[in-house]
Formats: C-alpha cells, sequence, structure tokens
C-alpha cells in the first residue's frame, strides 16, 4: 500500500495537481498503469512503469492528447494475479481512466480480460506472448507467436539446421508457443525425431505438449544439457529455448562448460532482452541468438534519439524509486512506448477519448514510426512490425543479423501449419 | 528472403574492431599469397558480382586450392572486412584497410586482387575510411560455402582442435568429394584424437557410396569407433537399407547401431553417475554447515541459507575488487571499494581468494547472530525458528538495499568453465572441482572435530552442555566459536554455489529446504549421515531423471495413471524431484530419526 501511495505521488506533479484541483480536471485525461512493481515480476515490470511515465511526460511536453495533458494512475499488481483484477477494476470503476497500460505475464492478462471485457475498458499489452487469443478490449502491440518464434525457426532454417531442441519452463506462454513450433516445424518438412525435448501425448495418440519443461527456480540443467549434447553430436542441431528468467543462469553456465557453443549448437532465447542482461551474464552467452521486434543496437536516428531522451528523462526525474544507472531499452519497453502514441494517434483520429471510437480507429489501420521502425495497426487488434534476429555481444546488447520487415501479427496459429 | 538489414553505423562500430586484428592478417595475406594469384583474382571475381549463385559456383571453385592467406581472406569477409571500393573512373575494387587510423578514421588499404596498396592516380597512398565504404555482403549459403572451402584447409592447420573440428565438419556434410583430401590427411596424420574422427569421417563419406561393400566396411568401421556423432548417419543409412530391402547392408547397419547404442547406455550411466555425485557434493555442501548449526548445536537456524548468500555475495565482491572495484550503498552512505585491476591470470585468482574471505565473512555474521540472538534460546527451539527466520528475512532485505534487487554476475573463471572429456562422458571442470572441494572440506572438518583440542570440545559441549561446563569448558565460547564454524561452512557453499547458479537475495531460499532434507534424512547431529543421505538424494534424483523417460513409456499397463505415467519423460527434471521428495517422506515415517540415529544420555533430549 505505501509503494502504491509513493508511485502515486511518484507520479510527479502531474498527479498532485490533479488531485489537488478539480478545477484542473477538464485539462487532464487519466491513464492507468497496471504493473507489478513489487513481487517476483517487479524487475522485469517497473521498468514499463518508467518507460510510460517517461512517455507521458514527453506526450505532455508537447501539449497531450486531443489538449489534454496525461494524468497517469500508478497501480501496483504486486505479482499476484487476483489483485491484478481487482487494480483493473479499481482503474476503470473508480478512477475511470481511459485506457490502461499493463500486465506482463500471460496469467495477469487473463486475469484482467473479464474485468476489461465487463467494463468495455481498453488494456495495452506489450510482451510477447502466445496468441490464441483476440479480445476486442485489448491492444496487444506485444509479439505474437508469429512476429518472434516462427521468424526464429525460418533463420535457424536458412542457416542448415536440421534438429530442433524445444526447452522451455512450464507455463502457458513456452507450452503454447511449442506447440504452434511443432506445427510450424513439421509443415517445414523437419521429421518428428529431429525434434528434441519429449512429447506428451493423450490417449488417441495426438500431441498436446512437446519439449522439456522445468520449473521456474530450477537449477540442475546437467541432465538436461548432457541430453541436448547428445542431440547436437551428429550436428546441424540448434535449441530454441523459452526458458524464463534467472533460470537462465544456470542452463548457460552448465551449456557453456560441456563444451557446446553457439557455432555447434546455437540457442534462441525468446526470453531475454537486453533488461534481462542487468542480472545475466552476457559473456557466457555470446553468440547466443535473441528474437524481438526491437533491439537497442538498432541504427536510426529515430532509435538514437529515442535511447538519448530516455536517459536524459532518467537523469532529471524526480519519481522515487527508479534505478538510473545502467538502463536499457529493450522490446517490451519499446512497445510499451508506441503502444502509447498509438493510443494518441487513435484518440486523435476518432476526435474523442470513447473506447468504442477508439478501437474503431485503430481498426483503420494506424501507423508510427518507432524506434524499432514502422509499426502499422490491423483489424485483429495486433500490430505489424519489423523482427529482428541478434546475436548476444559481450557487453549485453544484440548485433541484429537478420531483419524480416513488415510482419503481420496473426495470433490465431494453432492448426494453421499443415 | 528478405535483404538482409544492415544498419550502418554499430556495423562500422564493430568493423573497426575486426580490423585491428586482420590488419596484421592482412599483412600476412599480402606475403604469403604471392604464388597463389589466380586463387585470389576469383574471389575478388566472387566479391564483385551481383550474381548469388555464381558467387557461391566461384568460392566452391576454390576447394583445395585455399591457403592461410586465402582463409583469411574469406575470414575477413564472413566478418565484414572486406570492402568494395569504386573509384572514380575504372572498374570497382575490393580492399581491406590495415594500420591505425588516423584523426579522420581513415586507414590504408590494400587491394585484394593484387595484394599491393591501393594508390591514386598520382601513385600516391590512397586512405580510406571504414564508415565511408560498402562492406562486401554475404548471404548464409555463401558462408556455408566459404566455411567449406575453409575447413578443408583448416585440415592441414598445425592446431589439432582446429584439425579436428573441420574434419567432424567435413565428414558430417559426406561430400564424397571430400573423400580424397580426408584419405590424404590420414595418412600423414599423428594426433591420435584426429585420426579417429578422420576415420570416421572417411567412413560416413563413405556411408554414400553406391557399392554396397564400401557401405558395409564403412559401416564396420562406424560399429569399431562406435562415436555418438555417427548416431543419425548410421539410423539414416538403416532406413535406406530397409526400403532397398538390402538385406547385408541391413545387417551391418544393425550391428553398427548396436555398438553406438551400447556405448551411449555406457555413457549415459556413468555420466548419470558422475552427476549423481556432483549433485549430491553440491547438497553436500550446502547443508555441511547445517549439520553443525542444526545437526550437533539443534538450533533450528532458518538463516543458515542467507549464511550461503553472504558467501556468495562475498565472492561477488572480491571479484569486483580485483576487477574495476565497486561502490555500495550502505544504509545511507556510500561505500567504495578500489578495485586492484588486474587482468588476465592474476584476476583469474580472485575465486581462490574468494573462499577463505567468505567463510570468514559468513563465520562473522554468524558469530554475531549467535550472540545477538542465538544464545538467549538454545533450550528453546521453536522460538529459535521463529527468531532465525526473521533474521533471514532482515538479511534478505539488506541484500536488496546494498546490491538491489535483480541478481548480480558472477563470472566463473577460466579454470572453472571448460570441460574434461573421456569417451564422450563430460566431466565439467565446475563439477568436478566442487566434488574434489566437498570431500575436501568433509575431510578439514573431519580433522577439526577429532583431531583437535577445539574439536574435543565442541563434542563435549554438543553431547551434554551442562557437564562440559562443570568440567570447565567455557560453552559460551564454544557454542560461539561452533555457530561461527557452521556459518563459515555455509559461506564457503555460497562461494561454490555463485559458480553454478544466480547470486541474488533471494538465492539462500533455494537451498533451505534442501540442506534441511539432507540433515534429517542423514539423521540429526551425525556428519556422516549427512554425507550419505547428500549422495543418496543427488544420485537417486539424477538416476530417476535418467531413466524415467527410458522406463516411463512402458508403464501404460498400470490402470488408472497409466496414461499419466507415460507422459512423464518430458518432465522428468519435476518428477525426479517430486518421486524423491515422496520416498523421503515415506522413510522418515519407517525411520523417522533419520539414516544415523545419534543415542546420547544427556537429559537434555
Amino acid at each position: 500500500m505505501i509503494k502504491h501511495i509513493s508511485s502515486l505521488l511518484g507520479a510527479g506533479a502531474l498527479a498532485l495537481g490533479a488531485s489537488l484541483g478539480s478545477a484542473r480536471a477538464a485539462d487532464t485525461v487519466k491513464v492507468g498503469v497496471l504493473h507489478s512493481l513489487s513481487g517476483t515480476m517487479a524487475i522485469s515490470e517497473t521498468s514499463l512503469r518508467d518507460i510510460l511515465l517517461f512517455t507521458f511526460d514527453e506526450i505532455n511536453a508537447k501539449g497531450g492528447v486531443l489538449g489534454k495533458k496525461i494524468e497517469p494512475v500508478v497501480v501496483d499488481g504486486a505479482s499476484n494475479w487476483p489483485l491484478f483484477a481487482e487494480k483493473a477494476k479499481q482503474l476503470l470503476e473508480q478512477d475511470k481512466v481511459a485506457v490502461t497500460f499493463g500486465c506482463w505475464t500471460s496469467v495477469s492478462r487473463k486475469s484482467v480480460l473479464p474485468v476489461y471485457e465487463k467494463n468495455n475498458g481498453l488494456l495495452f499489452y506489450p510482451v510477447q506472448y502466445e496468441g490464441e487469443e483476440e479480445s476486442q478490449n485489448v491492444a496487444y502491440t506485444a509479439e505474437a507467436v508469429n512476429q518472434q518464434a516462427t521468424p526464429a525457426v525460418d533463420y535457424y532454417l536458412a542457416e542448415g539446421k536440421k534438429k530442433f531442441y524445444l526447452l522451455g519452463s512450464d507455463y502457458v506462454y513456452p507450452q503454447t508457443t511449442n506447440l504452434v513450433l511443432l506445427e510450424y516445424l513439421l509443415s517445414k518438412g523437419v521429421k518428428l525425431e529431429n525434434i528434441g525435448g519429449g512429447f506428451r501425448r493423450d490417449g488417441a495418440g495426438k500431441i498436446i505438449s512437446a519439449g522439456k519443461y522445468t520449473p521456474f527456480g530450477h537449477t540442475d540443467y546437467q541432465q538436461i544439457v548432457a541430453e541436448i549434447k547428445q542431440f547436437a553430436a551428429s550436428g546441424d542441431a540448434c535449441v530454441i529455448s523459452t526458458l524464463n528468467g534467472d533460470t537462465n543462469v544456470p542452463f548457460f553456465k552448465e551449456y557453456a562448460a560441456s563444451g557446446l557453443t553457439a557455432e555447434t549448437c546455437p540457442v534462441v532465447s525468446f526470453s531475454i532482452s537486453e533488461d534481462e542482461f542487468r542480472g545475466l551474464p552476457a559473456k557466457q552467452l555470446v553468440g547466443q541468438l535473441g528474437c524481438w521486434t526491437y533491439f537497442q543496437s538498432i541504427d536510426t536516428p529515430a532509435n538514437k534519439k529515442f535511447v538519448a531522451d530516455f536517459q536524459a528523462w532518467l537523469k532529471k526525474t524526480t519519481v522515487p524509486g527508479i534505478v538510473k544507472e545502467g538502463r536499457v531499452t529493450c522490446s517490451p519497453m519499446v512497445l510499451s512506448y508506441v503502444g502509447v502514441y498509438l493510443w494518441k494517434a487513435a484518440v486523435e483520429k476518432a476526435g474523442s477519448f470513447d473506447v468504442d471510437k477508439v478501437r474503431a480507429a485503430w481498426k483503420s489501420g494506424l501507423s508510427f514510426n518507432g524506434p524499432g521502425g514502422k509499426v502499422t495497426t490491423q483489424p485483429n487488434m495486433h500490430l505489424t512490425k519489423n523482427v529482428f534476429i541478434g546475436e548476444t555481444k559481450a557487453d549485453g546488447q544484440f548485433k541484429i543479423v537478420k531483419t524480416f520487415n513488415n510482419v503481420y501479427g496473426e495470433p490465431w496459429l494453432k492448426g494453421k501449419f499443415k | 528472403m528478405l535483404p538482409a538489414f544492415m544498419p550502418p553505423d554499430p556495423m562500422m562500430n564493430f568493423l573497426a574492431r575486426c580490423l585491428r586484428p586482420l590488419a596484421c592478417l592482412a599483412v600476412i595475406a599480402g606475403a604469403l599469397a604471392a604464388p597463389a594469384e589466380p586463387a585470389r583474382q576469383i574471389l575478388v571475381r566472387a566479391a564483385l558480382s551481383d550474381d548469388a549463385a555464381q558467387q557461391r559456383e566461384l568460392i566452391t571453385s576454390l576447394t583445395g586450392r585455399a591457403d592461410a592467406a586465402l582463409v583469411a581472406l574469406l575470414e575477413a569477409w564472413r566478418t565484414d572486412a572486406l570492402f568494395r571500393y569504386a573509384p572514380a573512373e575504372g572498374t570497382a575494387l575490393v580492399v581491406q584497410l590495415t594500420g591505425p587510423k588516423d584523426d579522420e578514421g581513415r586507414q590504408a588499404a590494400v587491394r585484394i586482387d593484387t595484394g599491393a596498396a591501393l594508390v591514386d592516380a598520382a601513385g600516391q597512398p590512397l586512405k580510406l575510411a571504414a564508415g565511408d565504404l560498402k562492406a562486401v555482403e554475404h548471404t548464409t549459403s555463401l558462408r556455408r560455402a566459404m566455411k567449406a572451402v575453409a575447413d578443408l584447409a583448416d585440415l592441414a592447420d598445425p592446431d589439432p582442435a582446429r584439425r579436428f573440428k573441420a574434419v567432424q565438419t567435413i565428414g558430417q556434410a559426406q561430400d564424397a568429394a571430400k573423400l580424397a583430401p580426408l584419405q590424404a590427411r590420414l595418412e600423414v596424420e599423428t594426433d591420435a584424437g584426429v585420426r579417429r574422427v578422420l576415420r570416421e569421417a572417411i567412413a560416413l563419406v563413405q556411408l554414400k557410396d553406391p557399392q554396397d561393400a564400401t557401405r558395409i566396411a564403412a559401416l564396420g568401421t562406424l560399429k569399431e569407433l562406435h562415436t555418438l556423432a555417427s548416431t543419425d548417419f548410421i539410423k539414416r543409412a538403416l532406413k535406406e537399407a530397409e526400403e532397398a530391402r538390402n538385406q547385408p547392408v541391413l545387417t551391418a547397419a544393425r550391428e553398427a547401431l548396436r555398438a553406438v547404442e551400447n556405448h551411449r547406455s555406457f555413457v549415459d550411466f556413468f555420466g548419470t553417475l558422475f552427476r549423481g555425485v556432483s549433485l549430491g557434493s553440491i547438497l553436500l555442501v550446502a547443508a555441511l554447515g547445517l549439520a553443525i548449526t542444526f545437526g550437533l548445536m539443534r538450533v533450528i537456524n532458518m538463516a543458515h541459507g542467507e549464511m550461503i548468500a553472504v558467501g556468495a555475495y562475498t565472492t561477488y565482491l572480491v571479484q569486483n575488487v580485483f576487477g574495476t572495484g565497486i561502490t555500495l550503498p550502505f544504509f545511507g552512505l556510500s561505500l567504495g571499494l578500489p578495485g586492484l585491476d588486474l587482468t588476465g591470470g592474476a584476476y583469474q585468482t580472485y575465486f581462490l581468494f574468494a573462499l577463505p574471505c567468505s567463510f570468514l565473512a559468513a563465520a562473522l555474521v554468524g558469530i554475531g547472530l549467535e550472540r545477538s540472538v542465538i544464545r538467549f534460546l538454545y533450550r528453546r527451539p521453536l522460538e529459535s525458528l521463529l527468531a532465525t527466520w526473521g533474521v533471514s528475512l532482515v538479511l534478505q532485505q539488506a541484500f536488496r538495499l546494498m546490491f538491489g534487487a535483480n541478481n548480480v554476475q558472477v563470472s566463473s573463471p577460466v579454470y572453472l568453465s571448460g570441460n574434461w572429456t573421456v569417451n564422450d562422458i563430460i566431466f565439467g571442470w565446475n563439477r568436478v572441482f566442487v566434488v574434489g572441494f566437498a570431500i575436501l572440506i568433509v575431510f578439514g572438518m573431519w580433522l577439526v572435530l577429532t583431531k583437535t583440542p577445539l574439536g574435543l570440545l565442541i563434542r563435549a559441549s554438543m553431547q551434554n552442555r551442562t557437564m562440559a561446563s562443570c568440567m570447565g569448558v567455557r560453552t559460551e565460547r564454544v557454542n560461539m566459536l561452533t555457530f561461527g564454524l557452521g556459518s563459515g561452512l555455509a559461506g564457503l557453499a555460497g562461494a561454490f554455489l555463485s559458480q553454478i547458479g544466480n547470486v541474488g537475495p533471494s538465492l539462500g531460499q533455494g537451498y533451505i529446504i534442501d540442506s534441511f532434507m539432507v540433515v534429517v534424512v542423514g539423521g540429526v547431529g551425525s556428519i556422516g549421515g549427512t554425507i550419505l543421505s547428500a549422495f543418496g538424494i543427488g544420485g537417486i534424483d539424477q538416476v530417476l531423471q535418467q531413466y524415467l523417460p527410458v522406463v516411463a513409456p512402458g508403464l501404460g499397463w498400470v490402470p488408472g495413471i497409466g496414461g499419466f505415467l507415460q507422459n512423464l519423460a518430458q518432465d522428468a527434471a519435476v518428477f525426479g524431484k517430486i518421486l524423491v521428495l515422496a520416498g523421503i517422506i515415506l522413510f522418515l515415517q519407517w525411520r523417522p530419526a533419520g539414516l544415523f540415529v545419534t543415542r546420547s544420555r544427556s537429559l537434555e533430549d
């Protein structure tokens, strides 16, 4: 609660100004920020809170949205999924926010979804996810599976890889992604025996789960790495990893110690971005691949300006609890950033903050030139964007090795690849 | 396929970095390449061509003609260090940049076709900046063609490791054209390891031979070598023979596959054994401190995990002091630790210094904890549980305040990050080290407890505190030292665990349960029991992880849960652990006091 209050206060003069006088309320529009600022997800999600506050300041400095300044209402989901739903309810029913930017884990999104649908709210969701969902009350700025996982497979296939080992943390995103990948690999002519990690079949023999899974916080990867080593012994093998968070450290330490390298058997990780390298030893991952719709190393004037502006904002911000040193930008942060601008564009096109009108504007196809290049909204509430594949460097940045331009976001992939 | 996106600026920075080492290569290239002039011309022609297929053809035509200089050029191409230079008049050239940069970032350029310095119309040397030039592009298929050429040249490399890799790649490509160079190399090769992989590579190439006799002979060789790398190729040959109903080849392939599978089960068995011992050692190292504080002293020390974390963070600090130094926020103040700025070998020794430091740091924290909290609670185990749990929360928050909520990075020194592979069984050096280290501290502890006066006093006080105190033993002091020793051992464990997993504020939480489990199963108060139970739990866990996937598919017949059991393979890591825990619960039903029951006449119990 204290954290909640402090972050509310922390939202700065804007929030304070608004709570002081209702006279100025007409000049502002309330916008919800719903992320975990405490608990296990806080490490990742506070970065999104920071980038959102930065974006609001940037927009407000240029006159706001439809002449109104953005007034952020920051609430803490506390890595507690039922609490996310309660906070969402509070944002929609008490604060009456025009839009919410928030959620990281799929379970938190699933938890708030009924609240947004019941109240006809609008949630912007910025983190790569498993698809199989298309709510009219969510704007998915996130990477869909075909904007991250399948391009990575395409890259591997072009590199001449023939064997694919699937490994992930045991929860909904890796499970669903790996099932889609299994179908995709089979459709590309990869044989079932060349897909490693194991399968689970139902009574009828149909595969209902593919890949090897470990729980959060797993530390002993000896056996799995030994299995990968044997799997890769005949060459042309690679690993597709959806391991989450700090389990990557013991995995990659074991991987390096067993003599496997990016040259002999590369690993592409879908959950490691620049921000994660603040807590991961990048040296052990050099040459391993990442696949996102944005990398900080993208060399365009727009991105350079974005990175510099964010760093400058970090220096002067007075919001308590914001880490100022060693900050980087990463894909979920940039997708939060472009989300705000796309919302602004939709509101301006609709000429109103009304959710139905804003949604209609979104569906008409709006474009924004963000740090990762042009993004365009789609009728299915997702985004068309560029996909980049990068090799990890020792400084925790990525060297871009491949770009796929304007990839259409497609949430419904199960059963699509035959 | 979409064209590769090449952002100009980071690419150029990258190039500039690549160029420094390449500059000297280019000089060597220039000196050596004179006789191989035509090969260079071909390379230049390929570099200037716009047709991907033609490029590939030209590069492939270099097969067998590549020398060290050409390999260096191909490497330069692959790393974006070859540039296309189009002079105002005349045809485009391919150049490489060498030498130091001037103020404007320009360097001397060398023409690849002649190996001579690039000159302008007046004959003056021309200087170019990498940023103004376009690197010669390359595609994946072209890179692969280049690698094939380079691999063949690597066959004669003086470094056996490079030869080994090259031979392996050539063999796995199964290209009949490469047979002759491989056989020629086998004639002169002296290194046993490379000879072995050469024979394997030749056999793999011969698997594609149209002659049955050659294929059967190749399968015979593969059977004799029984390498894991040949598995997929033998399987493929087996399938082809099956489809062609070629009985003799089929038999040979089956035999070869059986030999490989036998070898695999051998590797799996000993690999599992080693992994079990290594996991057991980790459990042992983590639990040993608790075996003293909880086992001997009967303090339910919930802060044991945080003692491990103290050790791990101390390792992190020592690493930084050996490096560039570190500044820590220290309760409002800023605590700056200057760095020694060591590099190379000297820096790598940080871990050896970190070991005693983490022992001392954790021992000091432990002694502080004993003096301030635990000594008031020796006869009240439940209160000690609550108090130490509180202390553990306080310590975790202290870590967060000092080191941040994120995990910190502890890099492994080089001597702990390699491996030693015998007969395809991997012995990671970090794992070998933890096993040796566990043996060492167990031995050290045995020495301390049984051969020193302190050990005698510890044992006396722990067996019967009141009697010992009547005999003139200063039990207060002994308690303090014992608790310090136990905490110190936990600190050592932390130093070690930093090499294997994460270092973060909640590091200790991950190990506290395991530690209690080991001590309780072993029998509270028995060090020998702790050792046995650590290795037992580690071994069983690894055996289950390894063999559950093998056994599981055959369990479909079990009524009711057969379908569930069949699918265990995928989550072997989780189910292995669950089964171990269930086994421990049953075991404790049968022997509540653990493996070794310590009986004493003490009235305290």
